[in-house]
């Protein structure tokens, strides 16, 4: 039976930016339904359209066979449709409880929070879905797989029948992303509906039962997702033929560029250590990759390593030379290019021209007496601008631009130009195939002209696919370093994903590559 | 596409001043209604007397001289992210260094003198507004606070200056000796006080605008008031940043209290930069920190000025109709700004 139709749905940003262009997009009951397409397709304006946070342009909605108008999440939620966002809406200084019932608590004498009651009605749903999460913990202390329960408990207690999960799986494991969607075949049983947004088309394959392709803001194809395969489906989001693939071979060429010893970061205020005696060795021409779930350590490392946090001890050394306490600026002018996970608030300055933007980091190369010198300035501009396809032009606003062309402007200025380290974290969150095969090629291209390249990331797909030796991070301290062999099996996937979660605590030195032919792994030392 | 979002942002703030500006004059003429036995001569007073004659006029555009320095100051360090609430104590100090200057120097030649007096008056303002700069890099105290409180206690000491060691006892108000002759700025449009400074004050526009937008410090500077973060990330030495607008903005308003001595009062009278300081954020606020905007936000205010003091004498109206109408405007356009500000204080 037909859940929803949504109709003709038309919806215009400023003056001539469609995001949808008269989209038809149906749901049956009980399916569980991807969404595809590359970034700016319009799948996030549909659901937002649909959860009441945007309003169509034209087009109607309806629900169970009657037509609606939602202007607000609340009418959304009153229709029972529930919405996990891509970046979780939790306070952490609250209860798994309190989070939940956040809103719309149950009172006591219509005046105090009835804990008890909201507690047990709470358990009841986390029992019956087989979640792991306890009710009286506190969200701080989850992990992100767990933050992200929350956020579905928190919409099936609100009696939601139909759940639109926004790219859920970015900040998963494999182990959490398993477990995600068990969850979500257990809800199907329940006879609840699910929609789901993703850019990883295994995923598609894994989870869907049908699949609707985006492009450019309009729907391309809606297919049982049994009838299709992932090359059709590329083909389908890109409009061309384009699968992950790439062209790199191991190859360290040179002596060492950047080296963490013993690097100690201490959480202000406790002796909670973010870093842990981190030994860590980049080395020209080679990619070492760094995965780890959020929080970590990760953040720590990449910030440490761009000279924008002191460590506590321990030391960072630059071609042999200390470096720790240098600033960003002194690193850049020995050679360091660094591409933030922050893309929005430190990678660029929002409402600042893209050119502004681009010469960030060498205006000082464009002066003449303490002039800037504009028409070099917009040369040099125009000339990045072509060669890295930013749509828009260099004189606008660079936060008018959609994330995949502002993460563009920041490859431009970044990796334009000689490098000895590049520090790049997070490169392609958010991305699209595409746009991620791009930022891929140049990273690829950096270290072909020597620079050695610290990849920082949570998507272990694509470090498993660019970096030449992968570390493990977990609560701050390196916990397994293996050569890459760009083995995209499920099974090494899950295998580093042990370490990722602290499953496993073999690894000793990095010295040593933990060996990978039979997964098992040899202690060597003592351990740290 | 884009660039028309921007013109059209352009548009929208420039209706919405427009709206504020007809608000507040619609609210003069009501006042006037209530307050006046005769409506029409005090509205027409209001509104046509500054410009009846080159007396009126020309006293207008002089009073928005200082208003154009004080709201240059206020530009650039909010530009910057950098707030320096100080400018009242800052305009005081100028005024009353550019007169001990001249005092010392009495027989100097003329031009000497005048550059002389707006030397010590820039150096000694961008000093004090300097200082919470500096706290603020070394401590991370806020400037904002440290900048106005700073700028109390030098109104204060300024007042002691004035009425106790240069008090002139020979005039019957309290202010210092009159500085000599020769360092009276040219008056260009007789019989009224507009003077060079006029030109100074346009001047002094267009280089704030072009140090700002076509510069490598201005770039900079820029670049920390709009994002600090992104900006050490790009290398750029942020904490420089938190000192340098202070200081500019420290020197224009010591500017501007120089001129109004060397052009208006020949002498530091106390008192007589009073309001110059506040009104100067609002004259950046409606200029939204653009330093060519500054011009006419400062007119504006200007007329209000000349309006009411014209109502008072061709009308039956008091003073302080004109200042109802700037802080009503105040109001208006501060609640934007302020809430922009926060916003961004917030994210820095």
């Amino acid at each position: 039976m037909q859940l929803l139709e949504m109709k003709g749905i038309t919806k215009l940003y400023a003056d001539d930016l469609v995001a949808n262009d008269s989209v038809d997009f149906s749901l049956e009951e009980r399916e569980i339904h991807a969404i595809v397409g590359e970034n700016g397709a319009g799948k996030t304006t549909l659901m937002k359209i649909l959860y009441g946070l945007e309003q169509p342009d034209s087009g109607s909605i309806l629900f169970r066979g009657v037509k609606k108008s939602i202007h607000s999440p609340l009418d959304a939620n009153r229709l029972g449709i529930g919405m996990v966002h891509q970046h979780f809406k939790l306070i952490p200084d609250f209860t798994v409880a309190e989070n939940v019932v956040l809103g719309i608590e149950p009172l006591r004498a219509k005046i105090f929070v009835d804990h008890v009651t909201a507690a047990r009605e709470i358990r009841r749903v986390i029992e019956s879905h087989g979640f792991s999460i306890d009710p009286n913990a506190r969200v701080r202390s989850l992990t992100v797989g767990q933050m992200q329960q929350v956020e579905i408990v928190k919409m099936l207690y609100r009696k939601a029948e139909l759940l639109i999960l926004d790219e859920p799986t970015s900040v998963l494991t494999e182990q959490e992303i398993d477990s995600l969607f068990s969850t979500l075949r257990s809800l199907r049983e329940d006879g609840k509906t699910c929609i789901i947004i993703t850019h990883k088309l295994q995923e598609v394959m894994d989870i869907s039962d049908r699949v609707t392709v985006m492009r450019k803001g309009g729907v391309v194809a809606v297919r049982s997702t049994s009838e299709v395969d992932k090359a059709e489906l590329s083909r389908l989001m890109v409009g061309k033929n384009m699968l992950f693939q790439l062209d790199r071979k191991y190859a360290a060429c040179g002596d060492s560029a950047l080296e963490f010893k013993d690097v100690t970061i201490r959480q202000r205020g406790s002796n909670r250590p973010l870093l842990d005696r981190v030994n860590l060795t980049v080395r020209s021409c080679e990619i070492v990759g760094v995965a780890g779930v959020s929080g970590n350590g990760l953040g720590e490392l990449e910030d440490s390593a761009a000279g924008l946090r002191r460590i506590d001890s321990g030391q960072i050394l630059f071609d042999g030379q200390d470096i720790s306490g240098l600033s960003t600026g002194e690193l850049r002018a020995r050679g360091l290019a660094y591409v933030p996970a922050d893309r929005l608030h430190r990678g660029s300055s929002l409402s600042s021209t893209v050119t502004e933007n681009l010469i960030v980091t060498n205006h000082h190369n464009f002066l003449r007496a303490g002039f800037l010198k504009s028409g070099k300035i917009r040369h040099y501009a125009t000339k990045l601008v072509e060669s890295f396809a930013i749509d828009g032009g260099p004189r606008i606003a660079i936060g008018t631009l959609s994330g995949g062309n502002i993460q563009k402007v920041i490859l431009a200025r970044e990796l334009t130009g000689e490098a000895k380290i590049v520090v790049v974290s997070e490169p392609t969150w958010g991305l699209d195939v595409a746009s991620s095969q791009f930022v891929y090629e140049k990273i690829l291209e950096m270290r072909s002209a020597g620079a050695g390249i610290l990849f920082i990331s949570s998507n272990l797909d694509e470090i498993i696919g660019i970096a030449d030796s992968i570390a493990v991070m977990y609560r701050g301290k390196v916990v397994g370093f293996l050569r890459n062999e760009q083995d995209q099996s499920k099974e090494f996937k899950e295998f580093i994903g042990e370490y990722m979660l602290g499953l496993r605590d073999d690894f000793v030195s990095p010295d040593d590559f933990v060996s990978r032919d039979d997964f098992a792994v040899r202690a060597k030392g003592e351990s740290s | 596409m884009k660039g028309r979002q921007s013109a059209s942002g352009v548009l929208s703030t420039v209706m919405g001043l427009a709206l504020t500006i007809l608000f507040s004059f619609g609210l003069v003429i009501l006042l006037i209604f209530l307050l006046s036995k005769m409506p029409a001569k005090t509205i027409y007073a209001f509104f046509i007397g500054p410009f009846s004659n080159k007396y009126y006029l020309g006293n207008m555009l002089n009073v928005a001289v200082p208003l154009i320095f004080t709201g240059l100051g206020i530009a650039v360090a909010f530009k910057s992210s950098v707030f320096n609430l100080g400018g009242e104590g800052q305009v005081y100090a100028g005024g009353l260094a550019a007169t001990i200057a001249c005092l010392a120097i009495p027989h100097a030649p003329g031009l000497v003198g005048m550059a002389l007096a707006l030397v010590a008056a820039a150096t000694v303002s961008a000093a004090i507004a300097g200082f919470s700069g500096f706290f603020r890099m070394k401590w991370d105290a806020d400037e904002m606070i440290s900048s106005f409180l700073l700028s109390a206690a030098v109104a204060l000491v300024c007042n002691y200056f004035i009425t106790g060691p240069f008090d002139d006892p020979n005039n019957n108000i309290l202010s210092t000796y009159p500085i000599a002759k020769q360092f009276g700025l040219l008056k260009i449009f007789p019989p009224s006080k507009l003077n060079v400074s006029a030109f100074l004050a346009i001047a002094a526009a267009i280089l704030v605008y072009i140090f700002m937008n076509k510069t490598h410090a201005g770039y900079e500077m820029r670049m920390c008031g709009l994002n600090r973060e992104f900006s050490r990330y790009g290398g750029i030495k942020v904490s420089r940043y938190l000192v340098l607008p202070m200081i500019l903005s420290g020197a224009l308003h010591g500017l501007g209290g120089g001129l109004m001595v060397l052009g208006t009062y020949q002498a530091a009278i106390k008192g007589f930069s009073f309001g110059m300081g506040w009104n100067g954020i609002a004259v950046a606020l409606i200029a939204r920190n653009n330093p060519l905007g500054v011009l006419p936000a400062a007119l504006l205010f200007a007329y209000l000025d000349a309006g009411a003091k014209s109502a008072m004498l061709g009308g039956d109206v008091t003073f302080e109709i004109a200042s109802i109408a700037q802080s009503f405007i105040f109001y208006l356009v501060t609640a934007q700004a302020l809430y922009d500000i926060v916003r961004k204080r917030r994210r820095a």
